[in-house]
């Protein structure tokens, strides 16, 4: 068995925090272990190292939002899936941006929380239904180019099909419904402010074959000016 | 059959009034004033035959003036033709009477200004004014050529100067109590829009406290359940019931941002119905959504319809602004396949079954 990834929780109802946990033990392959589950993030911070693989951080912290926290978390070493209510195409735009791996919403929890947490861990892209919605919906000027198969794929994915239903509604296999979700939202780690968590993403997609070196360059420089583009040409680390 | 809104008919109907009653004093005019003063003069003509026979062309040109002006404004050919004919009349009557006794016998003259009158009102008012200004030289050119004196050309002023002042002013005041008519309009209008919109905010707002007060019955002892233990979140039916109560306070809080009369607005409106048999339906949307015609969203809220009445516990609606156009799609446990509407109005059906789990797409492609 691989060892399993480690995970905090911040998130400032205790009964979320119940449902989390319940999530996580009920993992039939007990992929993930909770170690660390606080309203706040004062203690995370405290700690000299990073005390473990992925943060699940409720997005809205006793009334407030906290998505600019994010940066310095991953600037410590952790891998940041985002849980919240707020599903608003450009607070998790926001989030993203701010190198959160993955967004998940609280209606989507059940399903795709412990799923994301393992696909951060592994640097690997992770797209819920409302992560791709705020993809579908961004209207920004630099957003990434995505390809008409890209957006189809993120459409149909987006309207509830599974992916084995977007594939042969595309006539495609499911494997490719995936490279096609996983690339559209590589892209965007190629845009926007820099990250470590968004240059392990891309480094990992482009490891994996999702997307190519070229591609990074050019939708990066769709987006920011050159200080932010020479930060891409080391993507193993 | 085109819908006309009450205030159009309100602005109309001053308008049409305001017609009447110049058609009156025109055709009063040439009757009792024009007519009388030929009759009175009948011996003074060299051929009474004759501008019996321009008296009764001027009344045509009124009549057929009156028909067209009773139907909307008439356009320049139409109304310049029957002005034309009025002062050709006119000139030909003048010509014909006894030279410098004019001022006297002329009767037409008067006639032909309120032909003018009554067809051009509504037009650019530099057309009547030109109009009257050919007549007036028309007229000063036959007394010119019968040859022109002090006393004529005095007596020629002080008839111009009140036939025309009054035409004139007649012609103003027409356009005047248009244009009050057409504010009182907009005024109506904007009240009754305001009504309209006071009305729907009204609907609404009753609608969403009635579902709050419905949550209250129905979501609050669900949570109490959960809170006492009473009720096991493992059992799938305790989850459905989570499920359905969670759609439904997710909408609540969704629902600030409706339109109504908004393809969202229906569907949810939809949706609202099929909740009430127990159905958990939830409703995204994508993108800014663009306004889609009422006939195009009947097709798709009839698609809606349909599917929320085959499914058994879940349905997903989704609104995605594409291209020019927006596509609504459902996913939903549907056994069999749905019968759908035709695919018409523009928009576009597509379908899928994959293992008890259906999937639909209305288009609209913009127009």
């Amino acid at each position: 068995m691989e060892r399993q990834v480690t995970v905090a929780i911040i998130e400032d109802h205790p009964v979320v925090t119940e449902g989390v946990a319940s999530w996580i033990r009920s993992d039939s392959g007990q992929r993930v272990r909770l170690v660390h589950a606080a309203p706040d993030l004062t203690r995370l911070r405290a700690e000299p190292r990073p005390s473990a693989d992925v943060v699940i951080l409720d997005l809205e912290l006793a009334g407030e939002l906290v998505t600019t926290r994010i940066p310095e978390l991953v600037a410590a070493g952790y891998r940041v899936v985002a849980f919240s209510g707020h599903s608003d195409p450009e607070i998790v735009m926001e989030t993203l941006d701010n190198g959160a791996h993955a967004y998940v919403s609280k209606e989507e929890g059940r399903d795709h929380l412990v799923e994301a947490v393992l696909a951060a861990a592994a640097d690997r892209p992770y797209v819920t239904r409302s992560q791709a919605r705020a993809i579908l919906a961004d209207q920004h000027p630099a957003r990434p180019v995505l390809s008409a198969q890209e957006r189809q794929a993120l459409l149909l994915w987006f309207q509830g099909m599974s992916k084995a239903s977007v594939a042969r509604r595309m006539s495609i296999s499911e494997n490719t419904v995936r490279q096609y979700i996983s690339r559209a939202r590589a892209k965007y780690a190629a845009t926007g402010r820099t990250a470590v968590s968004k240059e392990a993403l891309l480094a990992r997609a482009i490891e994996d074959g999702v997307l190519k070196v070229g591609e990074v360059v050019q939708y990066n420089s769709f987006a920011r000016g050159p200080a932010d583009r020479s930060t891409l040409g080391a993507p193993g680390r | 059959m085109t819908s006309v809104q009450p205030t159009e008919l309100l602005s109309g109907r001053y308008q049409r009034a305001w017609t009447m009653a110049v058609l009156f004093l025109v055709a009063g005019w040439h009757l009792a004033g024009a007519g009388g003063q030929l009759l009175h003069n009948r011996q003074a003509y060299s051929s009474f035959a004759f501008q019996g026979a321009m008296w009764l062309l001027m009344a045509l040109a009124i009549a057929a003036g009156s028909v067209m002006v009773l139907r909307g404004v008439p356009g320049w050919r139409a109304a310049w033709a029957v002005a034309i004919v009025g002062l050709a009349a006119s000139t030909a009557a003048a010509a014909a009477s006894p030279a410098g006794q004019m001022l006297a016998v002329n009767w037409a003259w008067g006639s032909a200004g309120w032909i003018g009158v009554l067809v051009l009102m509504r037009r650019r008012f530099t057309e009547l004014g030109c109009f009257l200004a050919a007549e007036a030289l028309a007229t000063l050119g036959v007394q010119a050529w019968d040859g022109l004196n002090r006393t004529g050309l005095a007596g020629f002023l002080a008839v111009l100067a009140w036939s025309t002042g009054a035409q004139l002013a007649v012609a103003a005041g027409v356009r005047a109590l248009d244009a009050a008519a057409d504010q009182a309009a907009a005024a109506a209008r904007s009240e009754h829009a305001a009504l309209e919109r006071a009305a729907t905010a009204q609907i609404i707002q009753a609608a969403r406290r009635t579902r709050w007060l419905a949550l209250q019955e129905s979501a609050a002892p669900l949570i109490a359940e959960l809170a006492a233990g009473t009720a096991d979140p493992g059992d799938a039916r305790v989850r459905m019931r989570c499920a359905l109560q969670a759609a439904r306070l997710r909408r609540l809080l969704a629902e600030g941002d409706e339109v109504p009369g908004s393809l969202l607005h229906e569907l949810h409106a939809s949706a609202d119905v099929a909740e009430r048999r127990g159905l958990a339906v939830e409703i995204e949307t994508a993108g800014p959504l663009p306004a889609v015609p009422r006939p195009a969203r009947r097709v798709i809220t009839d698609a809606a319809i349909a599917i929320l009445t085959d499914a058994r516990s879940h349905v997903r609606i989704t609104l995605a602004a594409v291209a020019a156009g927006i596509a609504v799609s459902f996913v939903a446990d549907v056994a069999a396949g749905t019968r759908l509407p035709t695919a018409e109005e523009g928009v576009t059906i597509h379908q899928q079954q994959d293992d008890g789990i259906f999937w639909a797409e209305a288009r609209w492609n913009g127009r």
